[in-house]
Formats: C-alpha cells, structure tokens, sequence
C-alpha cells in the first residue's frame, strides 16, 4: 500500500482526474483504507467548492465598446487612414456618391475603348477633303508641278479612278493631285504629253 | 471576438491580480494587444489560448510592477511546499461559511499570482491541467506542483480557522 505522503501528492490532480489511469486506481485504493487522506480530498473539494462561490462575476456592460474604442485610438498606419477616410465619405455621402463614381468609370471606359474607332472614322473622313484641297492647291501651281513631277504614271485599278482621268483629261488640266483612301495612295495625274 | 472571449479574458487576469478593477483593465489591454499583433498568431495553439496567455503575462507583470506582494518565481516558489506543515486528516467542515470565504478570500491575496493564478484557472475556470500549462507558458509537472501547493497552502489556513 502506497504512503500517504506519495499519495497527498497526487490527491489534488485525482480530485480533477487529470491522472494517468493506473494512478488514480492507486489513489482510488489508498483511499479506500486511508480516512486521513480521504479527509485531506473532502477539504480539497470544499476548498474548489467555496472558490467558486466567492468568485464575483465581473460586470462587462461596456466592456467590448470600451476595447473598440481603446482600438480606434491607437494610431494607423497611412494606408488604414486613408481607406477609412474614404470608407467614411463614402458612408457619409451615400449611395448618390457610389453611383456618381460608378458612372464616371464607365464613361472613362467608354472613352478608352472606344478611341481607336473614333479616330479610324476620322480618318476615313478627312482624307477626301485633303485630296481636293490639295487639288485645287495644286492645280493654282500647275506649271511648277509639272516641271518637277518624276513619278512614274500609278496603276488605275478601279473604275472611279478610270473615270477621274477621262474628266481630266476632257477638262484639259496640265496636273492633279488626289489620295485614293482604299489603297493609302496619293496619285500625281499628268495629261498625256504631245 | 470581444463577447465571445471577454469573460474568461477578465477570469484569467483576476485569478492573477485578484482585484476586479484591474484585472477589467488588463483584459481590455489583452484585446488591444492581439489586435495589435494579430499578425504574429501562429496557430501553433489556438486563439482563445493565445489570447489568454497574453492576459497572463500582462496581468503578472503588472502584479510584479506594481509589487504588491514578496513573488516567488520558479523554483523558490516549489520548495516552499516543503515548508508546509504536513497535512492531517482534520477537515475545516465546523467553521461557518461565512468565516471560511472571508478567511479563504485572505488566503488567496497570501498566495503568490503563479500559485492564485494556476488554483483559480483550475477551480473557476475550469481549465484542464494542459490549458493551464499552455496559457502560463510552464510544464504540466509544475501546474501540478503549484496547485497541490496551492491547495496545502489554502487548506492550512482554514484548518487553523477552524482551530481557533
């Protein structure tokens, strides 16, 4: 049979039975003859008893607004200010703010994507309107165009180009100038030299 | 978080300070502290062991700070067992309640934090041996010690209550 000061030890932690089983089999039969150590275990469990007795319940009321606030002033680093800087005008100013922000980014879109259409467009446009006035530019400046002209005559492989030439040629001009916008062509016109 | 951890925070910090005021205001800096180092969380133990380990240590140090009491640390502490009178079979049951809670709530301010501390993890808030080892950060082998100290200790106290 086991002393009772080997057992005294172990008396607590068979009280919470936070023994290793064959350990508290050994308290268990110990006990079981021993009126001294059973006595020792009955004050234990009165002394568990009355701790839990005297021990107040703290009141909380407040307790976690308390921390939120002892949290909110800590200082933050920039990126936290100026995301809750922004959260707050967001919140502050509502939802009229979020679809303002919303329609911008759209329209900010709109103009990205659609750019290089817009300016194709553009181009097609304006390319005639510079042919003529550079016709009619050249034309005022026949003679020196024509002294200095090189280039050999451009192949005519469509009808409207066929056509220009006949009217030019029936309208007597010494030159022209025009952009033939399909090709990316700019064509000198000179009259068949006699 | 706060709500779900807030009471048992408040537990740990008054079993080591013993004083409802203070240990209020330990546990509301034990929330500040994982906020600020929630980052640093391994999940080596869990959260709630976490958190109370560190209202553990703040609620030691500023017991030790404030240096309310003589503290015996580590093994000053566990030698004192041997100082205590050996324990006999006479039981405390005659004494009133009343004396006994008045006379035990004194024992308790006459232990050290480490010892209050481990006996009412153990007895209010019902940690298991483990938990108690994980949240103070020492062996298993000296939460037993510490307790059984503890509880001598207590038991002392009351039984010569009990004599007077």
């Amino acid at each position: 049979m086991a002393e009772c000061g080997e057992i005294g030890m172990m008396l607590g932690a068979f009280e919470d039975s936070e023994l290793e089983p064959n350990e508290m089999q050994e308290v268990a039969f110990h006990l079981a003859r021993c009126e001294s150590c059973t006595s020792i275990l009955a004050d234990y469990s009165t002394i568990g008893r009355d701790l839990r007795s005297i021990a107040g319940e703290p009141s909380l009321t407040g307790f976690s607004n308390a921390v939120i606030a002892r949290v909110d002033r800590l200082p933050q680093p920039v990126l936290a200010r100026i995301e809750r800087f922004l959260r707050r005008q967001l919140d502050s100013v509502g939802a009229g703010f979020a679809w303002g922000g919303a329609i911008a980014a759209a329209a900010v879109m709109t103009i990205i994507l659609m750019t290089p259409y817009a300016e194709q467009f553009a181009n097609r446009n304006a390319k005639p309107a510079a042919s003529v006035a550079t016709a009619v530019r050249e034309d005022a400046s026949a003679s020196n165009q024509v002294a200095n002209a090189t280039a050999d005559e451009p192949t005519m492989a469509d009808n409207d180009s066929h056509a220009d030439i006949s009217r030019l040629e029936s309208e007597n001009h010494s030159v022209a100038v025009w952009s033939e916008p399909r090709r990316d062509t700019t064509v000198i016109w000179l009259p068949d030299q006699p | 978080m706060v709500e779900r951890y807030q009471r048992r925070v408040v537990g740990v910090a008054l079993a080591v300070v013993h004083n409802q005021d203070d240990a209020i205001e330990l546990a509301q800096e034990t929330f500040v502290r994982a906020y600020e180092n929630l980052s640093k969380f391994e999940s080596r133990s869990s959260f709630s062991t976490w958190l109370y380990r560190i209202a553990a240590n703040l609620a030691i140090d500023f017991w030790r700070r404030e240096g309310r009491h003589v503290v015996l640390h580590g093994e000053d502490a566990e030698t004192e067992i041997s100082k205590l009178p050996t324990a006999t079979g006479d039981s405390f049951k005659e004494v009133s309640r009343s004396e006994l809670s008045a006379r035990l709530k004194q024992a308790l301010e006459e232990l050290t934090p480490e010892h209050r501390a481990v006996i009412l993890l153990r007895e209010v808030e019902g940690m298991s041996y483990d938990e108690i080892s994980d949240v103070l950060q020492c062996p298993r082998g000296t939460v037993m010690s510490r307790l059984h100290y503890a509880r001598t200790h207590l038991r002392n106290i009351l039984k010569d209550v009990g004599g007077d």
